[in-house]
């Protein structure tokens, strides 16, 4: 390569650059891509100078006055004239396949250089090595340790625990056995003190019922015979042959009497009626007779009785009819005295009730028989 | 040749199966949005990247006061049985730490892990069971296990599985359930179901099984239900087993079981007395204590104390013995001492 002066250089832009056309570049190949770069370019600049226009610009000069471009910067530079332009354009055929790029390698320059590190230049590997290894192999170890240990720990405590287990299992099986002893000697205590018990208990209630016994028959003893005595009081022990004539023969009696009395009375009643008859009309013929006689009345009495008397025997024999009352109305005392005997107390009160209604007509009757037997 | 630039590309992915966890204190959040996401895929590799973060208990904190767990919950109800699988990692990992238990309890993922109890993969099903033994370590644990009624399908399940794995896992989670509460269990026929293990070909599953007999014998009606289904005889056959655990377990369930009358005339009845007085002198401590206290108990009853007369002196050298422990070794003077004051006892 020819090396030259930059200021000679054509690549080297030299003066104004500001009214330079910026050009392709020399790596840019695609016309198409020119183009619309360019016409881009030009829509660009159209726009900024619609813009500008917009943009406020500075005000028109005073009257007499012109503006004047002046440069204020430090270093002035001369503003030439507008420069000739002349478009140029080249263009490609558009469809042709440009091929690829070689690939650029600079040309090779300098000096090769080669180096080599041969086995065991550099470092020892059993060496170095170790010491990588020791620790390595160091934490690999101690980690398994650690697990050992722990695992170990874990069996030693299990160990013990087993130990103390079998401790508490001997000791435990001690407390239960004692604990057996001890239930079973409460269990017999108990059994022995329930059996005494109930032995007490019995021989108590086997006296109780002696005493209760003996007292009882004692008690008992007196009272079959009160018993007996208040059941024969109250009649409850009767004899039946007694009790049968009581309650057979007696009533029977009582009923056969009070006919026989009915029958009396009805035989006296008929003599009464009879006798009151006779006595109407011997009184009837008496008092028609009166005139005439005056007969001794107290030797009749004796007779008047006796005559009622024999009436009323007469009444006794109720079978023995009207007709046999009068006859016997003349018997003698014989026959009076022997009725007499034989009345009870009971008839002897009627017959005296009846006596004394009769004394009436007693006198009339002894009257009226005395006619009788006068006449 | 590396260029200077830095790549407009993501950086490689060194681990496919996981999601690229976020740096620092976004990496929880960021996966908890990837477990809601519709992808399946992303749901996987979410929760693989969860189940190594999980390790640490700061990150289990952390997951939990963000919600994580709810989310877990969600998943585990998933179609995909890989989700549900890894779902139940992550889940038992977050238990083995006490902070992931408190976790369990809040908020409330013992109940939606039991509804996987009857899940297909057997893989999931042994997680769950992980998960739920290393809940019931600490007693809150059992107890929220107990509360929600989960013993009656772990019993059911300890049946049915064949697994020797599972059934042991199933056992290690009823053990220690009945040492807190054994009256559901004993409902649910367990003391029938541990009689059967008892006889298992597996001598973890018979150590377990008598294990958990133990528990369940310590409370009065578990007693009585061992003497009722004749589990007496099984465990004095077990006390000639050849492993040594064996052997002690048996010996504490008989201790429990022979504490009532009946358990111990079954026991005289069954000849336990020999087997105990060998177990004297087992290697293990804690079978020697069981065999003494259990032959305390044998010699309450006039039998069991006839035949013990003879071995008092075999009591009195364990009196004088001395052990490393100091518990230890007082506790088998003890036991001695008690167990020759019984054995010497006139009425």
């Amino acid at each position: 390569m020819r090396y030259g002066n930059i200021m000679y250089d054509r690549r080297v832009i030299r003066g104004n650059t500001y009214a330079l056309q910026t050009g392709p570049l020399l790596g840019q190949p695609d016309s198409l891509e020119l183009q619309r770069q360019r016409e881009a370019k030009k829509r660009a600049l159209a726009r900024k100078q619609a813009q500008e226009q917009l943009r406020p610009q500075t005000p028109e000069p005073v009257e007499g006055r012109k503006h004047v471009d002046v440069q204020t910067e430090l270093y002035l530079e001369e503003i030439a004239d507008r420069i000739i332009e002349v478009d140029m354009e080249c263009q490609t055929d558009a469809f042709l396949d440009r091929p690829p790029t070689p690939l650029f390698i600079p040309a090779k320059t300098g000096k090769d250089v080669a180096t080599q590190i041969l086995e065991g230049e550099l470092f020892d590997f059993d060496l170095e090595v170790k010491p990588v290894l020791e620790v390595l192999v160091g934490k690999i170890i101690e980690q398994s340790l650690l697990e050992v240990m722990e695992e170990e720990e874990l069996a030693n405590l299990r160990a013990s625990q087993r130990e103390y287990e079998e401790l508490r299992n001997s000791e435990r099986a001690e407390v239960q056995r004692l604990e057996e002893q001890e239930r079973r000697h409460r269990e017999e205590k108990e059994r022995r003190k329930k059996q005494q018990w109930e032995i007490v208990h019995k021989h108590n209630e086997t006296s109780q019922k002696i005493a209760a016994r003996a007292f009882a028959q004692r008690y008992l003893a007196d009272l079959l015979p009160s018993v007996f005595g208040s059941l024969r009081d109250s009649g409850y022990f009767y004899d039946p042959i007694e009790r049968d004539i009581e309650i057979g023969f007696l009533p029977w009696l009582m009923n056969e009497v009070e006919k026989t009395m009915e029958y009396s009375m009805v035989g006296r009643t008929v003599l009464d009626m009879l006798i009151r008859e006779v006595v109407e009309k011997r009184l009837y013929m008496y008092e028609h007779k009166e005139e005439t006689h005056r007969s001794p009345e107290p030797e009749d009495e004796p007779g008047g009785p006796g005559a009622v008397t024999e009436s009323l025997e007469a009444s006794e024999f109720p079978e023995q009819s009207m007709s046999q009352t009068q006859g016997l109305v003349l018997d003698g005392d014989y026959v009076q005295r022997t009725t007499y005997d034989r009345r009870s107390s009971q008839e002897r009160k009627f017959m005296e009730e009846t006596e004394l209604l009769e004394q009436d007509e007693e006198s009339a009757m002894g009257k009226s028989l005395e006619e009788e037997e006068l006449s | 040749m590396a260029h200077s630039q830095n790549s407009m590309e993501f950086p490689v992915n060194i681990n496919t199966t996981q999601i690229t966890t976020a740096y620092g204190h976004r990496a929880l959040p960021k996966l908890k949005e990837e477990l809601q996401s519709e992808d399946l895929q992303t749901r996987q590799k979410a929760l693989m990247a969860l189940c190594d973060l999980m390790h640490d208990p700061e990150c289990i904190y952390k997951a939990m006061s963000i919600g994580c767990m709810e989310n877990l919950k969600v998943l585990l109800k998933d179609s995909n049985s890989m989700v549900r699988i890894k779902t139940t990692e992550v889940l038992y990992i977050t238990a083995s730490h006490s902070v992931g238990r408190y976790a369990f309890l809040e908020h409330d993922i013992v109940l939606a892990l039991s509804f996987l109890l009857n899940d297909l993969s057997p893989v999931c099903r042994r997680n769950l069971y992980k998960a739920y033994m290393q809940l019931v370590q600490v007693p809150r644990g059992a107890q929220e296990i107990i509360s929600k009624g989960l013993i009656s399908p772990l019993v059911w399940k300890l049946q049915v599985e064949r697994e020797e794995e599972f059934q042991e896992l199933i056992l290690d989670t009823l053990v220690l359930c009945l040492r807190e509460d054994a009256t559901e269990a004993l409902s649910s026929n367990v003391v029938l179901v541990l009689k059967q293990k008892l006889l298992s070909v597996n001598e973890n599953i018979r150590s377990k099984a008598a294990h958990a007999l133990l528990n369940v014998s310590i409370s009065r009606e578990g007693k009585k239900q061992v003497c009722k289904f004749d589990v007496i005889p099984i465990l004095v056959h077990l006390l000639k087993d050849p492993v040594e655990h064996v052997k002690s377990n048996a010996a504490g369930a008989l201790m429990f079981a022979t504490v009532i009358t009946e358990g111990k005339y079954a026991a005289l009845e069954a000849q336990a007395i020999s087997p105990l007085l060998e177990l004297l002198h087992s290697p293990m401590t804690v079978a020697r204590l069981n065999a003494t206290k259990a032959l305390t108990m044998l010699a309450e009853a006039p039998e069991g104390r006839k035949v013990l007369q003879v071995h008092v002196p075999t009591f009195r050298a364990m009196e004088v013995e001395s052990h490393e422990k100091p518990q230890v070794a007082e506790a088998l003077q003890r036991a001695a001492r008690i167990a020759v004051s019984v054995i010497e006892f006139k009425p």
